[in-house]
């Protein structure tokens, strides 16, 4: 995981609600800047979660032949 | 001399003993293959039935909750049972497990269980649940030697991360397969930390090696199951009733995967192309409003240019109305100016275009 502790869910709202923004009526072109460059950066976040990510895969110990 | 033997002579209850001894000794389980004959239920606990070929017929005894499948008169079946000598002396088997046997008798066998599970709403479409979106922690009830696993492993690893993958190695073929897939259903269900979702797969196989997903107390496990399910059994179209009693239904144990998590390469994809658009739209957003404010400058300069023409039009408009009250334009038309008093004997002056005249006034009368 990157740096901060945001989940990658977490992540991909905020990024939804940058683009959004951009869209929106609140857009400025003074802040069009700011959030463009917020949105690069929680985009690169994403990616390298999603590719550091590993699944962690435990075979259980519980037997389940006919004798347990 | 040789000593004549001496032949034991039983008690009948001994010699049944003795011979059941000497059957379980030789025979302590058999499988046979036959047609069923005379299958009836009594009291709803026993089940007798004959199974036979050409040659020959034996009778079959079995509780009722040993019946794993529904079976009927002329139904081709495998049968794994004890042989025993009743205290009657009827030679009978004590059956352990029924299966159907070839393609017509597990069809049939299907379609039965099918019929009665589906009277009871058992695939009912009001029964299903969701699966989480994103979940962080799943079961999987399958063979970690099959090839189905590998698959469902591979897809899941390419496609998502950061999952807790608690795995049930169990047989997914043969009698014991159901029974350890219903330990390992409740297993999982009286964990602490319930799983999101429980996930049952195997890979192809012939109807008889996918006989298992069609057992009944199986399904009724995965019916029962407190967490969804999510099966994924054989190929697309292989169809089991654990498919059918599954919250959903995978095709395949890759489709499994597949339903499970979103792919992480195509949202990386998808994100990139998102935040890719936005600097484009921002320049063009700019030159939008560079568009505005030229037009706006432009319509200014019209409104500047309008408001001269105005003025100038009405500044022409008072110099021609001047231009008529200029008393030489008046004269021009034939007009005279006259002055002086307007009294008999007086001198005026009269001014005409060209000339000015003196005049003495002869009469004044009153208009």
């Amino acid at each position: 995981m990157s740096s901060t502790n945001k989940s990658i869910s977490e992540k991909t709202t905020e990024l939804s609600k940058l683009i959004t923004w951009f869209d929106s009526e609140e857009f400025s072109l003074e802040e069009a800047i700011d959030k463009f460059k917020q949105a690069e950066k929680l985009a690169a976040s994403i990616e390298l979660d999603l590719s550091s990510l590993k699944n962690e895969i435990q075979i259980v110990k519980q037997r389940f032949d006919s004798e347990n | 001399m040789e000593k004549p033997q001496i032949q034991p002579i039983f008690s009948v209850s001994d010699f049944i003993a003795v011979v059941n001894q000497t059957l379980e000794y030789a025979y302590p389980s058999v499988s046979i293959e036959g047609e069923v004959a005379s299958f009836k239920v009594s009291q709803g606990k026993f089940v007798f039935f004959d199974i036979k070929d050409k040659g020959g017929s034996v009778g079959c005894f079995m509780s009722v909750w040993q019946l794993r499948v529904p079976i009927e008169d002329g139904m081709k079946v495998i049968v794994s049972a004890m042989p025993k000598l009743t205290q009657w002396g009827k030679f009978s088997l004590t059956v352990k497990t029924v299966r159907p046997s070839g393609e017509g008798a597990l069809k049939k066998s299907f379609e039965l269980l099918k019929a009665k599970l589906d009277t009871e709403g058992l695939f009912a479409p009001e029964r299903k649940r969701q699966l989480p979106t994103l979940p962080k922690h799943i079961a999987i009830i399958s063979s970690t030697q099959s090839a189905g696993y590998a698959d469902f492993i591979k897809i899941l690893n390419d496609r998502w991360g950061g999952i807790k993958v608690d795995v049930a190695h169990v047989q997914v073929q043969g009698e014991i397969a159901p029974d350890q897939m219903i330990k390992a259903i409740d297993f999982f269900n009286q964990q602490e930390l319930l799983p999101e979702v429980i996930v049952i797969i195997r890979g192809g196989g012939s109807a008889d090696d996918l006989a298992a997903f069609n057992d009944e107390l199986l399904v009724r496990a995965i019916a029962g199951s407190r967490i969804p399910t999510l099966v994924g059994v054989g190929h697309e179209t292989d169809e089991s009733l654990c498919d059918l009693v599954a919250d959903v239904r995978a095709a395949t144990p890759s489709n499994a995967a597949q339903i499970l998590v979103p792919d992480k390469n195509e949202i990386i994809r998808s994100v990139r192309v998102q935040v890719g658009s936005l600097l484009p739209r921002i320049l063009q957003i700019i030159d939008q409003q560079k568009i505005a404010v030229s037009g706006l400058l432009i319509s200014a300069i019209d409104s500047v240019d309008r408001a001269i023409d105005d003025q100038t039009m009405r500044v022409s408009n008072l110099k021609n109305v001047l231009s008529q009250l200029d008393p030489n334009k008046v004269l021009a038309r034939g007009y005279a100016l006259v002055r002086g008093v307007k009294r008999i004997g007086s001198v005026i002056e009269i001014e005409t275009t060209n000339n000015i005249m003196k005049a003495e006034v002869k009469n004044v009368i009153n208009k």
